[in-house]
C-alpha cells in the first residue's frame, strides 16, 4: 500500500479571485455542501448514531422505568452542576430580576434553535413557561431521551435559580414529545405554588400539565421546518424575548448530540452503578453501532445517493475513498480538524483530532463513531473493506480504511 | 383555541391592579455600568442620542444607543450620581461594555459594571409616595420625576430615584446594598401592605403588562428599529455628534419606512404569535398585503382588553382600522391605554 493522496482540489482554491466565497463543506471531489444542508445532515447522522447507542443501553437495562430513571437522575445532576459552574446568564438573556427557575427556559430555548429544533416559545412567565417544537432530529432516539432532556433542563433551571434566588420553583414537563409520536414536542413548566399537583418521580416528566387549557397548539399549516437562524422572516437571527440574539454561527452540532450529552454518559452511569461491566458495555455498544453502520447502506440506492451527494466521479469505483470522503464531510460539519495521510484506491488514512470528535468531552464518542464507520464500509463498499484505528499519535484518532481479512469479524 | 394566559389569571390581574390603584413593589435590579472620568460626559454624549452632558447632578435621562446605521442597540436610563460619575441602567451590560471599549479612543474615561454592588426595589403606584414617605429619613414629596437623591431607610443608606417602568406618575426605585436587601424587602412590604398594596412577583406584569399599557418598550420591542420608527426621536439631541447621527439624518430626510402602532384583539381567546417571546411575530395583513408584524401582545387589566404593538409599514395602518391577524379581528389604536 502507498501513502499516495489522489489529486484533490485544495480547499482554498480560488481565493483571491473576485468570485464570492461561501461557507460550505468540500468533499474530496470538490462538491460543495452548503452550511445549512451540512448542519441538517450531521444533526440527523449524529441522531442515528445516538439512537443506536440508546439500543445498547436498552439491552443493558431492559426495564424502561429503571433505565429512564437512571438517565434522568444522571442528566439532572450533571446539567445542574454544569449550570452552577457555567452561569453565562448574559449569554442567555437572563437578567438580575429574573428570579427563580423560569429563566431556565431561556437556556433551553436558545439551545433548541442551535440544534435546529425549530418551533416557538408560547409562554414565558415567572409561574409558567411553554415551548413548542415542530422539528427535533433527536426524535428517533427514544422516549427515555425526551424525559431525560426535560430533566436536564430542570437541572439547568435549578442552577439558574441559585444564581437568582427568590423566585418560585418550576416543574418542567414534556407533555407532548415527538419521540412518542406527537406532532410537537411541548415543554410546559409550572409552579406548583400556583398550580398545585401531586408530586411525581423525577423520570415521570410527561405531565399532564395543570394548565393544559392554556396550551397553545400550532396547526400543521403554521409549523416551520427551519430554525430562526435560517429563516428570512427572522432576519436569519435567533432572537428570544430578551436581548439575546445570535446568528447561524451559533450552531451546537459540535457541542451537543444526544449521544454525547445523554446516552453515552448514561451508559457510563450504568457501569458506575454496576448494572454492566465496562467490558460488557463497550461490547454491546460496538455490536449495535456496527450493525447500525451496516444498515445505513444496505439499500443499494443509498450508495448511489451518497455518491451523487459527494460528487464522486464514475472513475472512482468501489473502494475506501467513498467512506473516507463521507467521514471528511462529517468532520468538517462537526468543525473537527483532521488531516489526510493517504487517499487512494487501496487505502485511506485520516488523522482526526480526538478532542474535536469527543464533542464536549465525551471520551468514548470517537470509538462510537469508529464502530459506525466500520459497519458503514461493509455495505457502502463491500465486506473486503474495513475501518480501524492504527498507530494513533497522542490526542489523535488515526483511522485506516483498507481491505482486511479478519477471521473474527 | 387556547385559553388566554393573561385574561383569566387572577394573580396577574391583582398584582397589576395593585400598581394602578394603590402601590405595588418588586425586585427589579437592572445591570448598572458606572462611568467616571474627566471626559465621561462627552463620552456618553458620543454614545447616546440624548443630551447627557447637560444633565444636572441628581437627575436622570432616558435615551438610546445606536449603531452606525441608526438602529437602536440599547435603551437605557442614565443617572448622574455626581459631577463626574454616571450610572447607565441597562439590560445589556455585556454589549454596553463592548461598545464602550471599541469607542473609547480619545476619551479620558473609565467604566465598570457595578451591578453586584446594588439591588433595586421598584415601588410603583399612586400610594408609592406614601410608602416612601413613611420609610425614608428625608421626604420624597418634592422629588421630581427622574431625580435621584441619597436618603436613608431605618439607618440603611439608600439612593432613591423617582421613576419607573409602569407609566405611573408616582413611582420610586430604592437602590440599596445587597446585604440589606432582605431587611429592605420586609420594610417595604409591610408599609406597602398598610397602604393597600402588594408585592408584584410575576415577570409578565413587571416587564409586559404594566409597561405596555403606558406605551413603553421592553428590550426586544426595539431590536432593529430606529428612533423615528418607535417614536423615540423626541429624545434626540441634534446639537451634538453621536454614533448613528448621519444615518438618522438621512432617515429624517427620507422619512422612516415603519412605525410602531397599538392594537387590540377583538376576541378573548385566539392564536397570535408575538415577538416578545422571540421569533418573527405574526404577520399583519391588510387587503392581502403584509403590512407589519406583531411585536407584542399582552392584556390591559385596566381597560380589560388584549393590547399590543405592531411594527407596521409607515402609513399603512391608522387608529380605527380593522385588520385580521391569524384569523382574528383586531383594531388599530394609539399606543397608550392609560389615557
Amino acid at each position: 500500500m502507498s501513502k499516495k493522496i489522489d489529486e484533490r482540489i485544495p480547499q482554498d482554491s480560488g481565493v483571491g479571485t473576485t468570485i464570492r466565497a461561501y461557507v460550505a463543506l468540500q468533499s474530496p471531489w470538490n462538491k460543495l455542501i452548503a452550511y445549512q444542508e451540512a448542519m441538517h445532515y450531521i444533526s440527523r447522522f449524529e441522531s442515528v448514531l445516538s439512537a443506536a447507542a440508546m439500543q445498547a443501553l436498552r439491552i443493558m437495562i431492559p426495564d424502561y422505568a429503571e433505565r429512564a430513571e437512571m438517565m434522568c437522575e444522571e442528566a439532572f445532576e450533571r446539567l445542574y452542576r454544569t449550570g452552577v459552574n457555567y452561569g453565562d446568564d448574559d449569554g442567555f438573556g437572563i437578567h438580575p430580576f429574573m428570579c427563580g427557575e423560569f429563566p431556565g427556559a431561556l437556556i433551553g430555548d436558545k439551545g433548541d434553535d442551535a440544534l435546529l429544533m425549530c418551533g416557538r416559545c408560547q409562554d414565558f412567565g415567572t409561574y409558567r413557561c411553554e415551548k413548542e417544537l415542530d422539528v427535533c432530529d433527536w426524535d428517533i432516539v427514544g422516549s427515555e431521551l425526551c424525559r431525560t432532556t426535560t430533566m436536564s433542563l430542570q437541572g439547568q433551571a435549578k442552577a439558574s435559580a441559585e444564581r437568582r434566588p427568590g423566585g418560585p420553583a418550576l416543574d418542567y414537563m414534556m407533555v407532548e414529545a415527538k419521540g412518542c409520536g406527537d406532532r410537537h414536542c411541548r415543554i410546559i413548566a409550572e409552579s406548583r405554588e400556583k398550580y398545585p399537583a401531586p408530586a411525581h418521580a423525577l423520570w415521570e416528566s410527561f405531565g399532564p400539565a395543570v394548565t393544559e387549557e392554556y396550551k397553545k397548539y400550532t396547526e400543521e399549516a403554521d409549523c416551520v421546518s427551519e430554525p430562526m437562524m435560517f429563516r428570512e422572516e427572522c432576519g436569519y437571527r435567533f432572537v428570544n424575548g430578551t436581548n439575546n440574539e445570535t446568528d447561524s454561527s451559533n450552531q451546537m452540532m459540535n457541542l451537543s448530540t444526544s449521544a454525547s450529552l445523554y446516552v453515552l454518559p448514561a451508559i457510563s452511569e450504568a457501569v458506575r452503578r454496576g448494572l454492566a461491566t465496562r467490558g460488557q458495555a463497550d461490547h454491546i455498544l460496538r455490536c449495535v453501532l456496527e450493525a447500525a453502520g451496516k444498515a445505513m447502506f444496505g439499500e443499494r440506492y443509498a450508495i448511489r445517493g451518497l455518491r451523487d451527494w459527494m460528487g464522486v466521479p464514475a472513475s472512482v469505483g468501489e473502494d475506501g475513498r467513498l467512506l473516507a470522503g463521507l467521514i471528511e464531510l462529517q468532520l468538517q460539519a462537526l468543525v473537527c480538524s483532521y488531516s489526510v495521510e493517504a487517499f487512494n484506491e487501496t487505502e485511506c488514512i485520516l488523522v482526526i483530532d480526538r478532542g474535536g470528535l469527543e464533542i464536549t468531552g465525551t471520551k468514548d464518542l470517537p470509538e462510537a463513531h469508529l464502530a459506525m464507520w466500520y459497519g458503514m464500509v461493509k455495505t457502502l463498499v463491500n465486506a473486503q473493506w474495513s475501518c480501524w484505528e492504527e498507530a494513533s499519535p497522542a490526542g489523535k484518532l488515526r483511522i485506516r480504511i483498507a481491505k482486511k481479512i479478519d477471521k473474527f469479524a | 383555541m387556547y385559553k388566554n394566559i393573561f385574561q383569566y389569571d387572577d394573580m396577574k390581574c391583582a398584582e397589576h391592579m395593585a400598581v394602578r390603584n394603590a402601590v405595588g413593589w418588586y425586585f427589579w435590579t437592572h445591570q448598572l455600568v458606572e462611568v467616571t472620568g474627566p471626559d465621561a460626559a462627552q463620552f456618553l454624549d458620543h454614545l447616546y442620542t440624548g443630551n447627557i452632558a447637560s444633565l444636572p447632578v441628581g437627575r436622570d435621562r432616558y435615551t438610546t444607543m445606536l449603531n452606525e446605521q441608526g438602529e437602536i442597540i440599547d435603551d437605557v436610563v442614565i443617572l448622574r450620581i455626581a459631577e463626574d460619575t454616571w450610572w447607565v441602567s441597562t439590560l445589556y451590560a455585556t454589549r454596553c461594555d463592548d461598545w464602550f471599549y471599541f469607542h473609547q479612543e480619545g476619551y479620558d474615561v473609565d467604566w465598570s459594571e457595578v451591578t453586584g454592588d446594588w439591588q433595586m426595589l421598584a415601588v410603583q403606584g399612586p400610594r408609592s409616595a406614601d410608602v416612601l414617605s413613611a420609610l425614608c429619613r428625608d421626604s420624597v414629596q418634592d422629588q421630581k420625576f427622574f431625580e435621584n437623591r441619597e436618603n436613608e431607610i431605618c439607618g440603611i443608606p439608600v439612593r432613591i430615584n423617582r421613576g419607573g417602568f409602569t407609566g405611573e406618575k408616582f413611582g420610586y426605585e430604592i437602590y440599596t446594598a445587597p446585604d440589606t436587601l432582605e431587611k429592605m424587602e420586609a420594610l417595604v412590604d409591610a408599609e406597602a401592605t398598610k397602604q393597600g398594596g402588594m408585592r408584584v412577583t410575576e415577570f409578565q406584569v413587571m416587564a409586559w403588562t404594566l409597561p405596555t399599557e403606558a406605551g413603553l418598550y421592553y428590550m426586544r420591542d426595539l431590536a432593529h428599529t430606529n428612533p423615528f420608527e418607535v417614536g423615540l426621536d423626541k429624545h434626540i439631541c441634534w446639537d451634538k455628534d453621536f454614533i448613528g447621527k448621519d444615518a438618522l439624518l438621512n432617515i429624517r430626510e427620507s422619512g422612516p419606512s415603519r412605525e410602531m402602532v397599538g392594537f387590540e384583539v377583538l376576541a378573548d381567546d385566539f392564536y397570535i404569535r408575538s415577538k416578545q417571546y422571540g421569533g418573527p411575530g405574526e404577520p399583519v395583513c391588510c387587503s392581502g398585503e403584509e403590512v407589519g408584524r406583531v411585536s407584542k401582545l399582552v392584556y390591559s387589566y385596566k381597560k380589560e382588553v388584549n393590547n399590543g404593538y405592531i411594527l407596521a409599514k409607515k402609513g399603512a395602518l391608522k387608529p380605527g382600522d380593522k385588520v385580521t391577524i391569524h384569523g382574528t379581528s383586531c383594531v388599530i389604536t394609539e399606543k397608550n391605554w392609560l389615557l
